[in-house]
């Protein structure tokens, strides 16, 4: 491992913004150490600016121009005195560039080094990895000219279904399911022919098709020293767009056998890639329970917190004892999984709009408390969502003793939680609180589409409809009353609106007008 | 008194309310309800629904009768029309909400990437018509009916603002 430095570090930049900003900042307060935040000209007010001991401008609103400009970072860096920096999750986490830069300024970058970022970065090499690391890596060949009985037995091998798709490029271009051995011939030659035109590169790549995979990652630590541990695993199955929005630990159908495997599995290629940090080894599992390896993130996960609510373990505190040099304080028996912890992630989108963005401000936010209930916000109330960043507002994580009480004080929570001007993701997972197939633990990452084909997420019981109806049209009676009274109050009107006759009210609104339109 | 003609996912409730002495009498399809409210803010209340506790958020949402009510954690969209306006809208033949908007403004600030359509284009149903960058993400826009493009504002490259008018349909 080399010789390994040990620097106590003092105060910490944190090249990052919103709520993981802010839970950075958190763990420097515990620790004692000084932190320096770093802001675009809309997160002027941020609550990440405002958490901070130090705050730096470092231009205009897109990150382009701001939180990912390596030079800006670096100089306030320097000019503050921070002697490391912490990068979060996006941004230049990732970013073996920005690593190496840091360790050549003589700054410690909270996280691997450049090389285990660059190694497990690659898609081809981390797979690589992973194979010599002795990890199940999903089954597949590239099919080049091979006969038709030569693909056969490469797909009989792998096992049906089986994938097949364009080796050169993505975004599903040529992909195709083939289920059955007569299927396989017209579905190579048709993918092949498709990859041609696309991409100019008729080779075909073949492999197995996991029918309801679920996604499940296993948290590492890793010291300088050489020692590595695992701290359980996290399903992250429910996704939109192949990104995660509901995070547990435990995984409904974990065993204990299965969990040393796949988290041996993760440490084991970490200490082949010379992996230092905090970090989460990638897993599709099928319904059998076989994993495979998918990749490794190389930084300190959005869901996080599912993990250190079971373990009890502050993983941001770790990330800095171990950039200090210090060995990991814990063993792996040391590490002991207690009751279950679900994270629901708060987007400012709209669930029934395909979950698109919704930007506004804030009208009011009120985070939910009580017993087991942990909330990582990046916002405050008035605050503007801003739309050149992720929509993610805050991350509502709650803890039970076992998954039953998990998920009805998630109900809680959500039924708490207040955000009004700005379309949310609370109602979304309150439904989905609800769901028969999530409350057997029953999932796979097709999970949305399969439960919810339409996008529909409100599920209305009777009588909360019938409330619902009732809420609606005291609101609008107070409003037409509110109007009535200030014209009366005004002297001018003597009560006008209230006397409008229902023809009249109907001209002005148009209806007859949009009756007749309305054949386009 | 007042009537409502209330309409959640197609169940239609007829609501009437009486404001008497600090009270509201509400009947909904002739069950009653004694109601108070309590406002909060601009748009919250708390209501008591037969002394049911329900924090709520009501805001209008697209068209003229459209609102959403965010309650126990739901964002519920419902339909709220008087009573006899409701009642010559069904005798017209018209569905709730089925104004076209000729106009098409941008709801929030973005980047045009693409435009699918010219001036004297027919379009479908759900046919795209341009994409929007906004939040990291790309926004297909799809006609929300069948219609004639008339005009077109934008083209790839330009930022729009909130409100700006994007397109217009004959």
């Amino acid at each position: 491992m080399g010789e390994v430095m040990n620097r106590k570090i003092k105060k910490i930049l944190i090249a990052n913004r919103g709520e993981i900003a802010v839970r950075v900042m958190r763990a420097c307060r515990d620790l004692g150490i000084r932190s320096v935040a770093v802001f675009s000209d809309c997160d002027r007010g941020a609550y990440h600016v405002r958490m901070a001991d130090e705050a730096y401008h470092i231009g205009p609103s897109p990150a382009s121009q701001s939180y990912l400009v390596h030079d800006k970072l670096i100089d306030v860096a320097k000019r503050s005195g921070a002697d490391a920096i912490h990068p979060g999750y996006g941004f230049v986490a990732e970013n073996a560039v920005f690593a190496e830069r840091c360790a050549k300024e003589g700054i410690i970058f909270i996280g691997p080094t450049a090389k285990a970022i660059g190694l497990l970065g690659d898609k081809l090499a981390a797979r690589a990895c992973a194979i010599e690391a002795g990890l199940p890596v999903v089954p597949g060949a590239t099919i080049d000219g091979a006969s038709a009985e030569e693909a056969l037995a490469i797909a009989t091998k792998v096992g049906f279904p089986v994938l097949v798709k364009a080796a050169a490029g993505g975004g599903g271009k040529g992909m195709r399911v083939v289920r059955s051995a007569d299927m396989l011939e017209e579905s190579l030659k048709t993918a092949a022919s498709e990859a041609k035109s696309a991409f100019g590169d008729g080779r075909v790549y073949l492999e197995k098709y996991l029918e309801r995979p679920r996604h499940i990652e296993i948290q590492i630590l890793c010291d300088m020293h050489g020692n590595g541990i695992h701290l359980g695993e996290r399903e992250c199955s429910i996704q939109r767009r192949h990104q995660k929005v509901i995070e547990e630990s435990p995984s409904p159908v974990m065993t204990p056998e299965l969990r040393e495997r796949m988290g041996m599995a993760s440490v084991n290629i970490a200490k082949r890639a010379g992996y230092v940090g905090a970090g989460t080894c990638e897993f599709m599992v099928d319904q059998d329970l076989s994993f495979y390896f998918l990749e490794v993130n190389t930084r300190l996960q959005v869901e996080h917190p599912v993990t250190e609510m079971v373990t009890g373990v502050d993983l941001v505190k770790e990330q800095i004892a171990i950039a200090e040099g210090e060995p990991l304080r814990y063993r792996q028996d040391d590490i002991k999984l207690s009751g279950h912890a679900i994270e629901c992630r708060i987007y400012a989108e709209d669930p029934e709009q395909g979950f698109a963005p919704s930007t506004g401000t804030l009208k009011h936010f009120r985070i939910p408390a009580g017993p087991g209930v942990r909330v990582d916000a990046g916002v405050v109330i008035f605050a503007d969502i801003p739309i050149y960043y992720d929509p993610m507002i805050a991350k509502m994580i709650v803890w039970g003793h076992d998954r039953t009480e998990a998920i009805a004080r998630t109900k809680r929570a959500l039924e708490e939680f207040r955000v009004f001007g700005l379309k949310t993701t609370i109602g979304f997972h309150r439904v989905v609180m609800d769901n028969a197939t999530f409350v057997k633990g029953d999932l796979s990452t097709r999970f949305l589409e399969e439960e919810y084909p339409d996008n529909k997420y409100t599920v209305l019981d009777t009588d909360t409809r019938e409330h619902a109806a009732i809420v609606v049209a005291l609101d609008t009676f107070m409003k037409e009353r509110h109007i009535a009274v200030s014209a009366k109050n005004d002297g001018t009107n003597d009560g006008a609106v209230a006397t409008l006759t229902p023809w009249v009210a109907f001209h002005r609104r148009g209806g007859l007008r949009t009756f007749q339109g309305s054949g386009s | 008194m007042k009537r409502y003609l209330v309409t959640i996912d197609a169940s239609e409730y007829t609501i009437d309310i009486d404001y008497r002495s600090e009270t509201y009498h509400v009947t909904v399809n002739g069950k009653e309800y004694n109601c108070e409210v309590s406002k909060l803010g601009e748009s919250r209340s708390l209501m008591l629904l037969n002394n049911l506790s329900y924090e709520v958020d009501v805001h209008s949402s697209g068209y003229e009768s459209r609102r959403v009510a965010f309650m126990r954690g739901m964002e519920i969209p419902a339909d709220v029309e008087d009573y006899n306006l409701a009642q010559m809208r069904k005798a017209a033949g018209v569905k709730i909400g089925e104004k076209i908007e000729k106009v098409l403004k941008a709801l929030m600030p973005g980047l045009v990437l693409k435009v699918h359509v010219n001036p004297g284009d027919s379009v479908v149903k759900g046919q795209p018509l341009f994409v929007v960058e906004a939040m990291k993400m790309e926004n297909v826009i799809k006609a929300q009916s069948d219609a004639v493009i008339k005009a077109v504002h934008i083209k790839a490259g330009v930022s729009i603002e909130k409100g700006d008018k994007l397109l217009e349909i004959a």
